[in-house]
C-alpha cells in the first residue's frame, strides 16, 4: 500500500541589499561594469586590509526584521566563517552565527499559516568565478556586496506555500526598499530545505539542501523532482543521505553535491577586527517608524474599503499602483470604483511588471485626474459607461475630465427629454413592446438600449427602463 | 597514549590546505602531540562565569554610505600574472 | 626637570635645523653605514635609497625656505617588513610574499609619510611575525649587534639589531607576544607595545588581529615617546583603534615619587639565568631609592598566559593566512592540475615550517568537536587574565618585570623544542593577552655583555606613567655605565 508522504521544507533567502556601497568598504554596489573595476585592497583582501561596517546595512537588516515580526538583538555581533574558495578573497566570509541581528519573526501565507522565520543575519557576498574554455577566472567585484540571510524554520509544507513565501518576502523588502529583489539579476536567491515524512507523523524526516535556486519556475521544478526522488527512496525501504544538491536545469533534477560541499566544517569564531552593534530601543523604534505600510496591512484595508481580494493582491503587488490608488481614491465615495478602473482598463496600458513596478500610467493620467472622473460619476454628474469611454480618452490624450466633459455631457437627460425618446422608441418598436406587454421581459432590453443610444449614453439605463416599462403599461404608443 | 593521531594530523593539513609528505608526518604529528598537550594545560583552570567580549570593548564603529572610488584595475592586478583579459586567472589549462 | 640627555631624534633635528649637515648628508651616511654593516647584521631585508634621498632633499628644500620641523621630519627610519608600503616590496620575509606590492600604505606609514620621515628600508622578522629570534626568516636570522653570534631576537629581530646597530634612528615593528619587547631586550634599546586600539593596525600584515599592536623600537625613552605620539591617532580604517589617550611626550619630567610600583612573584620565580634575576631585584631597589613604593602581589593566573596566548594567536593567524593561495598576489607553484592542489602545492611551498605548525594548531583549536575545549576556553580565561591585571592596577601604577627570563641565545639555538622555545615569551605574551601597554628598557647586562631588558607594564592608555617610569630609570647619572653599551658599528656619533 502506497504511504502518502507530507512535503517539510524551509528556505534560507539571500537578499542583495540596495545600498550605495558593499558592507565592508567604500566600492560602489553598481551592477555590471567591467570586471574588477569596483574593487579596492579591503574587498580583494589584500594582506593588511580591515573591513568597516556600512550603517546602512545595519539598518536595512533591522528594518527586514521589523517588517517580518522579528525581535531585533541588543547586541549582535559578526563572526567569521571560514572556508576555501577562489571567489572568496579572505578564505573567510564575514557573516553573522551566534548573535545574529534578527530572530524569531514569520510571514504570514493568505491559507493563514505563518511561517516562522528562526533568524535574518548580514553577510557580505563572494565574487564570481567564471569558466571558459576548461580555465577558471575571477572577477571580484561583486565580492563585498552586502547581503541578509532570511532563514525559515521547516514550516513550509508545499511548493504553492514555498512560492507565496518567496513572493511574500520579496514584496515585503521592495516595500521597505532595502532591496529590489531581482531574481534574474541575482539580487534574490535561496537555498531549499527538503525532507518528506509519512503523512501524520510528527518526526522529521532527513533533510537535503538545493542550493542556489535562482528562479520561481526552477524551484517549483527542483522541489517537485526533489519529492519524487525522496518518496521513491523512501517507499523502495531505502534511506534519504543528508546532502547538499544542485538543480541541473538541462536535465531537470537535483543532483549531489557530496564530496564538495559536504562536511565543511567553518570553524566560527568572533570577527576580531569589528567591534559589537549596539541596538538600545529607542534606535529600534526610530526605525520602525520610517517604515511605510506593509503589504499585509495595506491589503486588509483595501478588503476593508470593498475591494475583491484579487484586485486588491493586484494593488499590493506595486507599491507604486498602490500609491497612485490611495491618491486617486482619496475622498471618493465607492473606491470600488478607482480600483475597476485601474484593473480593467489602465492595467490593459501597462502590460508588463516593469510597467506596473513604476506605474507607468501616471504620466497620462496623474492621479487627481481618475480622482476627479470618479467624483463626476459619484456625484451622477456622468454614467459609469461615460465615464469609461472618457478615461480610454484620458488615457490616450492625456487630458483631464474637466477638458473632456462638456457641461452639457454632464447635464445628464432631461425628464421632458426622456419621455420623448422613450415615446419614439416605443413608437418604432412595436414587435418588441407587444413581445414585453405578452410575457417576455428581455423584450424591453434592446429598447433599452436604443434609448441610450439616442442619448448617446448620457441616460440613466434603469430611469429608462422605468419610463419604458410604465409607458407601456399605460399603453403608450 | 598520543596526544593527536596521524589521522588527524592528516584532516587538520587538508583544513589548512597544506600538504604533508610521509617523511614529514611523523616529525609533524610528535611536534603537534607536543604542542596540543601545553595548551591543555589550560584545563587546570575553571571557567569565569562571565563571557569574554573582546579586548576592544568598544561598540558600533560604522562607516557611512558614500561611495569612494574604487582603484583602477591595473592596480588591482598589478601583483598577479596573466591578468591582461582583466580577470584573476585561477587555473589556466597547459 | 632639565632633560640630562636628550634623545637621538631630538638631536638630530636640532643639527639639522642648526645646519650642521643637511638631511641629504644624514641619509648618506645612514645608507653608507648599511652598506658597510648590514652584511654582519642581516638587519635590513631591503633598502630604499632612492626614496630615501628624495625625501631628504624635500626637507632640505623646506628646511632653506625656513620652514621648522614636523614631528620625527627628516630623520632617518625603518619600517619592519610586515608593514605595508604602497610601491615597496612587502614579504613579512615569507617566500609565499616575495614579489608582492602593496598598492596601498599603513596608515601609520601614512602618517610618518606625510611628516616626512626618511625611510632607508624595510627590515628582518620572523616570518610572518611568528618567532622570537627572528631565525624564521626566508632571508636568514638578524644578528646581535653586541655579539653577531647572537640573536637579534624576534619577531622585529631587524628592527631592534638597525637601531642597535646604529642604522637607523628608529624603527616601527609589531608585537603581538613580546616581538618588540623581546629583541629590544636583547639589543639593549627601548622598545614600546602601545596599549590595543592605541595604534591602527591598517595596513598591518595581521598574525594575531586581537593581539598585533605596532610600536617604536628607539635608542631612548624620549625617542620612543616621541614616534609613539605621531603614530598614535585614531584612524577611521581600522574599526579597533581609537588612538591614544593624550600625548606623551610633554609629560616625560623623571618625577616618580609616591609610583607604585607592582611586582609580582610569578614573574621573577620563573628567571632561570641569574644576572637577569640580580639585574631586575637591582632596579627594584632602584626605583625605591628613586621615591617609588614597592608593592609585592601574586599573579598565579600568569602562568596560563602561554597556552591560552598560543590557542588564541594561532586560531587567529590560521584564520588571517588562509588568503595566501597564490591567486591574487605572491607565489604560486608552477605545476597543478587542479585548484585544490595548486592552492595546497603553493602553501606547502611558500609557508616556512614554524608558520605551517602554528596554522595547523590554529585549524585544530577551532575544529568542531575542538573548539569549546580549547578555543572558547581561552577566550574565556583571557577574560579572566584581564580581570587579574585590572585588580592588580588597584594595588599599583606600574608592574615591573623581566622582559625575557634570559640574554640573547646562541645563532641556531632555537629550534630544537617546541614548547621550550614558546617558554621564553612568558614574561611578553601576557600583556598582548591583557591589551596593556609595555616597554622594555635596558637595566644591565650579563658577563657576556649581553643587554639585559626590564619590562614597565601599564594600565590601559596609560603609555604616559610607563614611559615616564622608564624615563626617571634611565636619566640616572649610573645608567650609561651600568646598562648602556656602545655599539661600535653603523653611524658614529
Amino acid at each position: 500500500m502506497a504511504v502518502k508522504y507530507e512535503m517539510v521544507a524551509g528556505l534560507e533567502t539571500h537578499v542583495e541589499l540596495s545600498t550605495r556601497t558593499k558592507i565592508f568598504c567604500g566600492c560602489t554596489t553598481a551592477f555590471g561594469g567591467e570586471p574588477n573595476t569596483h574593487c579596492c585592497p579591503i574587498c580583494i583582501g589584500l594582506p593588511g586590509t580591515l573591513p568597516k561596517l556600512n550603517e546602512r546595512v545595519v539598518e536595512y537588516a533591522i528594518k527586514a526584521g521589523l517588517a517580518t515580526h522579528c525581535r531585533i538583538a541588543e547586541n549582535a555581533r559578526m563572526d567569521r566563517k571560514n572556508y576555501v574558495y577562489p571567489d572568496l578573497p579572505k578564505a573567510y566570509q564575514i557573516s553573522q552565527f551566534d548573535k545574529p541581528l534578527c530572530e524569531g519573526g514569520y510571514i504570514e501565507l493568505s491559507n493563514g499559516r505563518k511561517i516562522r522565520l528562526t533568524r535574518i543575519h548580514i553577510e557580505e557576498d563572494a565574487g564570481k568565478l567564471v569558466h571558459e574554455r576548461g580555465d577558471t577566472y575571477v572577477d571580484y567585484n561583486r565580492g563585498g556586496v552586502p547581503l541578509i540571510e532570511i532563514v525559515s524554520e521547516p514550516d513550509i509544507r508545499s511548493i504553492d506555500e514555498a512560492k507565496e513565501y518567496l513572493e511574500k518576502i520579496q514584496l515585503i523588502m521592495k516595500y521597505i526598499g532595502v532591496s529590489d529583489c531581482k531574481m534574474q539579476e541575482g539580487s534574490l536567491r535561496c537555498d531549499v530545505n527538503i525532507s518528506l515524512r509519512p503523512v501524520g507523523s510528527e518526526k522529521f524526516g532527513t533533510r537535503c539542501e538545493i542550493k542556489n535556486m535562482n528562479s520561481f519556475t526552477y524551484m517549483e521544478r527542483a522541489m517537485k523532482y526533489e519529492f519524487e526522488r525522496q518518496a521513491d527512496l523512501l517507499d523502495s525501504g531505502e534511506e534519504v543521505i543528508q546532502e547538499t544538491r544542485r538543480y541541473d536545469v538541462e536535465s531537470g533534477c537535483t543532483e549531489s553535491m557530496r564530496g564538495k560541499e559536504d562536511a565543511q566544517d567553518y570553524r566560527y569564531f568572533r570577527e576580531p577586527d569589528l567591534v559589537a552593534i549596539f541596538t538600545p530601543a529607542e534606535k529600534v523604534e526610530a526605525l520602525r517608524g520610517q517604515l511605510p505600510e506593509l503589504p499585509d496591512s495595506r491589503m486588509k484595508r483595501y478588503t476593508e474599503m470593498g475591494i475583491a481580494p484579487a484586485d486588491a493582491s493586484l494593488l499590493v503587488k506595486y507599491q507604486a499602483v498602490a500609491q497612485y490608488f490611495d491618491a486617486a481614491a482619496d475622498g471618493v465615495k465607492n473606491p470600488k470604483n478607482v480600483s475597476n478602473f485601474m484593473v480593467g482598463q489602465m492595467f490593459r496600458r501597462m502590460p508588463t511588471d516593469e510597467e506596473k513596478e513604476r506605474c507607468a500610467i501616471v504620466s497620462a493620467v496623474p492621479p487627481e485626474n481618475l480622482n476627479a472622473l470618479v467624483k463626476l460619476l459619484d456625484e451622477g454628474k456622468i454614467r459609469m459607461n461615460q465615464a469609461k469611454t472618457v478615461l480610454e480618452t484620458m488615457m490616450d490624450t492625456g487630458k483631464a475630465p474637466s477638458e473632456l466633459i462638456s457641461a452639457e455631457d454632464m447635464a445628464g437627460v432631461g425628464q421632458d427629454d426622456l419621455l420623448e425618446i422613450c415615446r419614439k422608441v416605443i413608437g418604432e418598436n412595436a414587435a418588441n413592446v407587444a413581445d414585453y406587454l405578452g410575457g417576455k421581459e428581455r423584450a424591453i432590453q434592446p429598447m433599452i438600449g436604443a434609448v441610450m443610444r439616442a442619448t448617446k449614453g448620457k441616460a440613466d439605463a434603469k430611469a429608462a427602463q422605468q419610463m419604458l416599462k410604465q409607458m407601456m403599461e399605460e399603453g403608450v404608443k | 597514549m598520543a596526544v593527536v593521531t596521524k589521522e588527524e594530523i592528516l584532516k587538520i593539513a587538508n583544513l589548512s590546505k597544506l600538504w604533508v609528505s610521509e617523511e614529514e608526518l611523523e616529525a609533524l604529528t610528535r611536534d603537534m602531540g607536543e604542542i596540543i598537550e601545553f595548551a591543555n594545560t589550560i584545563n587546570a583552570v575553571s571557567d569565569s562565569a562571565e563571557e569574554f567580549d573582546g579586548i576592544h570593548r568598544l561598540s558600533n564603529v560604522f562607516r557611512p554610505d558614500e561611495v569612494i572610488p574604487s582603484y583602477p584595475r591595473e592596480k588591482i592586478l598589478k601583483n598577479v600574472d596573466g591578468g591582461e583579459d582583466g580577470y584573476f586567472p585561477v587555473k589556466k589549462r597547459g | 626637570m632639565e632633560q640630562k640627555r636628550p634623545g637621538l631624534i631630538r638631536s638630530l633635528q636640532r643639527r639639522l635645523e642648526q645646519k650642521e649637515l643637511s638631511c641629504r648628508e644624514l641619509t648618506e651616511e645612514y645608507l653608507k653605514a648599511i652598506e658597510r654593516d648590514n652584511p654582519a647584521l642581516n638587519a635590513y631585508i631591503l633598502t630604499t635609497r632612492l626614496a630615501a634621498l628624495e625625501t631628504a632633499e624635500r626637507v632640505d628644500a623646506r628646511l632653506a625656505a625656513g620652514e621648522k620641523l614636523l614631528p620625527l621630519e627628516g630623520i632617518p627610519m625603518t619600517l619592519k617588513d610586515n608593514i605595508s608600503t604602497d610601491g615597496i616590496e612587502t614579504t613579512c620575509c615569507s617566500k609565499i610574499l616575495k614579489g608582492y606590492t602593496p598598492i596601498y600604505d599603513a596608515s601609520v606609514w601614512g602618517l610618518l609619510k606625510k611628516n616626512n620621515a626618511v625611510l632607508l628600508g624595510k627590515t628582518n622578522m620572523d616570518e610572518f611575525a611568528m618567532g622570537s629570534s627572528s631565525e624564521n626568516s626566508c632571508f636568514g636570522g638578524s644578528k646581535n649587534p653586541h655579539n653577531t653570534e647572537r640573536v637579534a631576537g624576534g619577531s622585529s629581530g631587524g628592527g631592534a639589531s638597525a637601531v642597535a646597530g646604529n642604522l637607523a634612528a628608529y624603527a616601527l615593528g609589531s608585537d603581538t607576544g613580546g616581538s618588540i619587547r623581546q629583541p629590544a631586550s636583547f639589543c639593549g634599546v627601548v622598545g614600546l607595545k602601545p596599549t590595543y586600539g592605541a595604534v591602527s593596525r591598517y595596513g598591518l600584515i595581521a598574525y594575531a588581529s586581537s593581539l598585533d599592536q605596532i610600536g617604536p623600537i628607539a635608542a631612548t625613552v624620549e625617542d620612543a615617546a616621541a614616534v609613539f605620539d605621531a603614530i598614535s591617532l585614531p584612524d577611521p580604517m581600522d574599526s579597533t583603534c581609537r588612538g591614544k589617550q593624550s600625548a606623551v611626550s610633554g609629560i616625560l619630567t623623571g618625577e616618580i615619587e609616591g609610583l607604585r610600583i607592582g611586582v609580582a612573584k610569578e614573574y621573577f620565580d620563573g628567571i632561570k639565568q641569574p644576572e637577569v634575576a640580580a639585574a631586575l631585584e637591582k632596579a627594584v631597589r632602584t626605583y625605591e631609592k628613586l621615591g617609588a613604593k614597592i608593592v609585592s602581589f601574586e599573579l598565579p593566573i600568569l602562568k596560563y598566559a602561554l597556552p591560552v596566548y598560543y590557542i588564541l594567536a594561532c586560531a587567529e593567524a590560521t584564520s588571517n593566512l588562509g588568503r595566501y593561495d597564490g591567486i591574487r598576489y605572491g607565489y604560486r607553484t608552477e605545476n597543478y592540475k587542479n585548484i585544490n592542489e595548486m592552492i595546497c602545492k603553493t602553501r606547502s611551498e611558500g609557508f616556512g615550517a614554524e608558520v605551517k605548525r602554528r596554522i595547523m594548531l590554529g585549524n585544530y583549536v577551532l575544529s568542531s568537536g575542538y573548539y569549546d575545549a580549547y578555543y572558547k576556553k581561552a577566550q574565556n580565561l583571557r577574560g579572566t587574565i584581564v580581570k587579574a591585571f585590572q585588580s592588580a592596577f588597584e594595588q599599583c601604577d606600574v608592574i615591573l618585570a623581566p622582559t625575557v627570563p634570559m640574554t640573547a641565545f646562541p645563532v641556531g639555538f632555537t629550534g630544537q623544542d617546541q614548547v621550550e622555545t614558546y617558554l621564553t615569551d612568558i614574561c611578553t605574551v601576557p600583556v598582548n593577552i591583557a591589551g596593556l601597554p609595555g616597554v622594555s628598557v635596558p637595566c644591565g647586562r650579563d658577563g657576556k655583555g649581553l643587554p639585559i631588558g626590564m619590562q614597565l607594564i601599564g594600565n590601559s592608555f596609560r603609555e604616559g606613567i610607563i614611559l615616564n617610569a622608564a624615563y626617571a630609570f634611565e636619566q640616572r647619572d649610573e645608567y650609561l655605565s651600568e646598562c648602556f653599551s656602545k655599539v661600535e658599528m653603523g653611524v658614529k656619533f
